[in-house]
């Protein structure tokens, strides 16, 4: 009895195990269907996950070519730095404390790192985020011997440029920064990421693609914490693509030179000077002063200095050599000489009084002196305008701007690099469109003497003088003397470049030349205060360019209004005078007086650059005797102009 | 003497095999779960080892007494098991965030893993003394709803959210077996929808919350709550039709995987062994579920069949919801897979079960 009862009770479950059978097998059949999906139809998808799960890429920064002057002297390398990158999420309170110290972080920079990693979104905290860039070397030391207790840092060695000139040649040479969200935008297919740095001035910028070769990567297999997975035999050794270093470049300018103009600069804040071989158009010497440190721009700039930089009244951003464009003054005479000459309209035998002005329309237009009866020569050679007025009336605006476009003004020189000043010479059009039916002739006889409106920059002028020292020919200035390979071959060279021949007749250029080396050479020539006795013999021609009438901008301090309404000083000329080898350019903002301020400059560039040590030391004594005579040179000085 | 009679005859080999197999797979693969793990996880499989070895012996001790003097003797199982939860608080340390264990000398015991047991003991002693004809009434679930509430709350109280769901599934499954009328169950079915909310507004703790809303929306968060199903998932497809082959997953190697020992093992195994791999893990489990339901079936009492469907309950839901959230298709829950996951408490749990399996089917033949 108690058998069938039991039983009985069982009874009760009896339907229900059918149920439960078919629920168990569904339930196991949407999981056997999920294995499906996940291991056969998403299989490929999961792969590649799991792939890039442990492959980490590292990039192999390419090193940038390195940048050397014509005589192999280094003006541009790379040095090792180091950069400290961090995963928020590894590091606790008590890491960060002990970054601190290690790092020797003053309160401040302690507090602004903390600061800083705890504003990492949650999304990159277990991304490794760059908190210090360009530590010392003190700071990596320390960080290296204890990076086994700080998993949630590494140090990174990356390549830093270094100038050992500093600032000299800065603007020519240029700097690097770190690409920024424009520059990705612009050159989306160059391979630039965030960190890149990239060429933004001069050389740096305009031969970029040359000087930066090409990163190479690493892939290396990691664990979940981005560690190099020490168990490789699961794996194939990491895959490593070498980086393509940059291509070196060898500069035309010589940074000996370039010292050499520095030194003659000494005691005149703001000013420029251009050397150019007149047989070639390769640039020796392109200096604007003042400059800037080129490893400053490069690294650690802080927003106190770029404003200090930015802020100080001489401009050192400004390239003046060719961003800048200036009234040429009575460095232009020369050129008007010559138009004069080749149009026929002088022969060189014309003469005329000068009784210290001149006066047309009602107008007086002045000179430096009153220079009696003047020819051809004695007005190059003593700069008179009487002269030059006459000249310029006589041959016409068009005429002097033809010639002047033939001698490269008027239109960028073709250096290729920064921002190039067209300059500007006017034509009777333009002033008859600017100012209507109220041209005048005064026009003219100002540009006649480089004043006016007409604009040159310090290339364009020296790339004229050098077409006048050989005989014609106007180059175009070239500051880069070959591509070279790491290993010191060359890839390509580049020989000088003709811009044009200009048709002067020599016997022309001769009566201008001989006077422009009695300048330097003649008793009375405006610059025979810089000659150098037993030196190179030089020729050349002094100007002293009127400055546009400025209000003082603010800044600038008005005990000082008298600096800036004084003349710029120019000296334009070349040596060896009779062989011309070097033309060289100077200009010395507000210094007044060319042959005074601006000449003695260019004398003893010169001087180096010909290679005559003694000459220049000589050079040196015998302007010490002239400075016991300053009082009666400086007065005479002041009447040329 | 009834066992040293009919051991040899009775004795349920398939329950045995299918045991044994998974057991042994379990072992294999928590030595590759573990092998890239710091040296504090290196011995655990040997540690697992020993717990099998010592559930076996339980196991063997359930076998060894008729399972009808459980039946006597199961209000006072109940009780030990509730006295052993409230130790837990008097006792037990913290670990993450929750109180679940309690220190017994070298060892820590997980009282709500052997709840489990003690849980289904009780409510089949109710059913037992309880025999019906007729559908039941909610009025009827009265006092086994009370035997699940006490350890339910206990449970909760530590929190230990996977474990009380456990034990509510195990329960509905035992309930399952009664006649519960459709008015009734349409009652309860549609109260528990109504107050879903509330549970999730008042029960549940944030970081629940975190989980199910990163199982909601899994692509949300991938690096925070989501990392665990994201890396698991990768785990599993990546080991494609054959797998990466032993010690050889990248996931589990580069320790992409968290938890693998304990919450994760099967996408270990999946990473390695592949489809196939996983299918015959599928396999074993659904064989000893089905076994499990079979043994119920031809059980000779009520006691035997409720004891029988219960583990068959714990194992299955156990196994589904663990495998069902390694795959993804569930929120993930600190819920172990039987025999394979690491953990003391749980092995010895599931052990127990198997024993009362085994006791209940070699004993169908007797009177």
């Amino acid at each position: 009895m108690t058998i069938i009862s039991v039983r009985r009770e069982v009874g009760e479950f009896k339907k229900r195990y059918k149920w439960m059978t078919l629920f168990v097998i569904l339930a196991f059949g949407g999981i056997f269907a999920r294995l499906v999906h996940l291991q056969v139809i998403q299989h490929d998808h999961w792969a590649k996950e799991a792939r890039r799960n442990i492959t980490k890429r590292v990039r192999l920064p390419a090193t940038r070519g390195v940048i050397r002057d014509r005589h192999g002297r280094v003006i541009a390398d790379n040095r090792a730095s180091y950069n400290v990158l961090m995963t928020p999420q590894l590091l606790d309170v008590d890491d960060v404390q002990k970054v601190g110290a290690l790092m020797q972080l003053s309160p401040e920079q302690l507090e602004d790192l903390r600061v800083r990693l705890s504003s990492v979104s949650e999304r990159r905290r277990s991304h490794l985020i760059q908190m210090f860039s360009d530590i010392t070397r003190d700071q990596y030391a320390a960080l290296e011997t204890h990076n086994r207790e700080l998993p949630g840092l590494t140090t990174v060695g990356v390549p830093m440029r270094r100038y050992p000139f500093d600032g000299l040649a800065a603007h020519t040479i240029g700097y690097l920064n770190e690409v920024n969200a424009e520059d990705l935008k612009r050159f989306p297919e160059a391979g630039y990421r965030a960190g890149h740095h990239i060429g933004r001035m001069g050389i740096e910028r305009a031969w970029e693609s040359y000087l930066r070769g090409r990163d190479g990567e690493l892939k290396v297999v990691v664990d979940v914490r981005g560690r190099e997975f020490e168990g490789a035999r699961l794996h194939k050794k990491s895959e490593r693509r070498e980086p393509i270093p940059g291509r070196d470049l060898t500069l035309t300018l010589d940074m000996g030179l370039m010292r050499a103009v520095q030194r003659a600069f000494r005691g005149h804040p703001s000013g420029a000077a251009v050397v150019v071989d007149v047989h070639t158009g390769y640039l020796l010497a392109l200096f604007s002063k003042p400059s800037y440190d080129l490893n400053e721009m490069s690294g650690r700039l802080t927003v106190a200095r770029a404003q200090e930089i930015q802020k100080n009244p001489f401009r050192p951003l400004i390239d003046k050599t060719i961003y800048e464009s200036y009234f040429p003054g009575s460095t232009f005479k020369p050129i008007s000489a010559l138009t004069a000459l080749q149009d026929a309209v002088y022969d060189g035998t014309e003469r005329c009084d000068c009784p210290g002005y001149y006066e047309l329309g009602g107008r007086k237009f002045r000179c430096g002196h009153s220079h009696g009866d003047t020819d051809l020569r004695k007005a190059i050679v003593q700069s008179c305008n009487v002269y030059f007025y006459r000249l310029g009336q006589a041959v016409g605006l068009d005429r002097l701007g033809h010639y002047a476009r033939m001698f490269g003004f008027g239109e960028p020189s073709g250096l290729g690099l920064n921002t190039e000043a067209k300059g500007f010479f006017p034509t009777k059009a333009w002033y008859r469109e600017r100012y209507g039916a109220r041209y005048r002739l005064g026009f003219t006889i100002n540009a006649a003497i480089g004043q006016g409106d007409t604009r040159v920059t310090l290339v364009q002028l020296a790339m004229a003088y050098a077409a006048i020292a050989n005989g014609g020919t106007l180059y175009v200035p070239q500051v880069v003397r070959s591509v070279d390979d790491p290993d010191g071959t060359s890839v390509a060279e580049f020989g000088p470049r003709v811009r044009r021949q200009v048709d002067v007749d020599p016997d022309h250029l001769k009566k201008v030349t001989d006077g422009m080396h009695g300048v330097v050479n003649d008793m009375k020539g405006t610059a025979f205060g810089a000659r150098v006795v037993g030196g190179v013999p030089m020729a050349g021609k002094t100007g002293t360019a009127q400055v546009a009438k400025r209000k003082l901008q603010p800044g600038e301090d008005p005990r000082r209004a008298w600096y800036y309404r004084r003349s710029h000083a120019w000296f334009a000329g070349f040596a060896p005078a009779r062989d011309p080898k070097l033309a060289v350019v100077v200009l010395v903002e507000h210094g007044g007086d060319g042959g005074k301020n601006a000449a003695p400059i260019a004398t003893q560039v010169l001087q180096h650059a010909l290679g005559k040590e003694e000459a220049a030391t000589h050079t040196a004594s015998q302007r010490r005797g002239f400075g016991q005579g300053r009082g009666r040179r400086g007065r005479r000085a002041r009447r040329r102009r | 003497m009834a066992l040293s009679r009919g051991f040899r005859d009775n004795f349920d080999w398939a329950l045995f095999v299918v045991t044994a197999a998974i057991a042994v797979t379990g072992i294999v693969n928590l030595y590759s779960a573990t092998s890239a793990a710091g040296p504090h996880l290196k011995d655990i499989y040997i540690q697992q080892i020993y717990w099998l070895t010592l559930g076996a012996g339980v196991a063997v001790l359930v076998v060894a007494v008729d399972y009808r003097h459980y039946e006597r003797q199961g209000w006072i199982a109940y009780g030990a098991g509730i006295v052993l939860l409230v130790l837990v608080f008097l006792l037990g340390r913290e670990v993450r965030g929750s109180q679940r264990w309690v220190p017994l000398g070298g060892f820590s015991l997980q009282p709500s893993e052997l709840m489990k047991i003690f849980l289904i003991i009780a409510l089949a002693k109710h059913l037992h003394n309880d025999p019906r004809t007729e559908g039941r009434t909610l009025k009827d679930l009265i006092i086994p709803g009370a035997i699940l509430a006490v350890p339910l709350m206990l449970i909760l109280a530590q929190p230990d959210l996977g474990t009380a769901m456990l034990l509510v599934f195990i329960f509905a499954t035992i309930m399952f077996l009664t006649q519960l009328k459709l008015r009734s169950l349409l009652t309860l079915v549609g109260s528990l929808i109504a107050s879903a909310p509330l549970t999730w507004t008042y029960l549940l703790k944030d970081y629940q919350r975190d989980r199910l809303s990163a199982f909601m929306e899994p692509e949300k968060d991938l690096l925070d709550t989501g990392w665990h199903a994201h890396q698991a998932k990768v785990a599993i497809g990546s080991g494609g039709l054959s797998g990466k082959g032993f010690m050889l997953g990248t996931q589990n190697q580069h320790r992409f995987l968290p938890d693998q020992q304990t919450d994760f093992p099967f996408a270990v195994w999946a990473e390695e062994h592949g489809f196939w791999g996983a299918l015959i893990i599928l396999a074993l489990y659904l064989m000893l579920v089905l076994w499990g339901l079979k043994i119920a079936s031809e059980a000779k009492d009520r006691f035997g069949a409720v004891v029988a469907v219960g583990v068959s309950a714990l194992i299955f839901w156990q196994t589904v919801i663990n495998l069902g959230m390694v795959c993804g298709l569930l929120p993930v829950v600190g819920i172990t897979l039987p025999l394979i996951s690491y953990g003391g408490s749980s092995v010895l749990t599931v052990m127990t079960g198997i024993g009362l399996l085994m006791n209940v089917s070699m004993r169908r033949f007797h009177f």
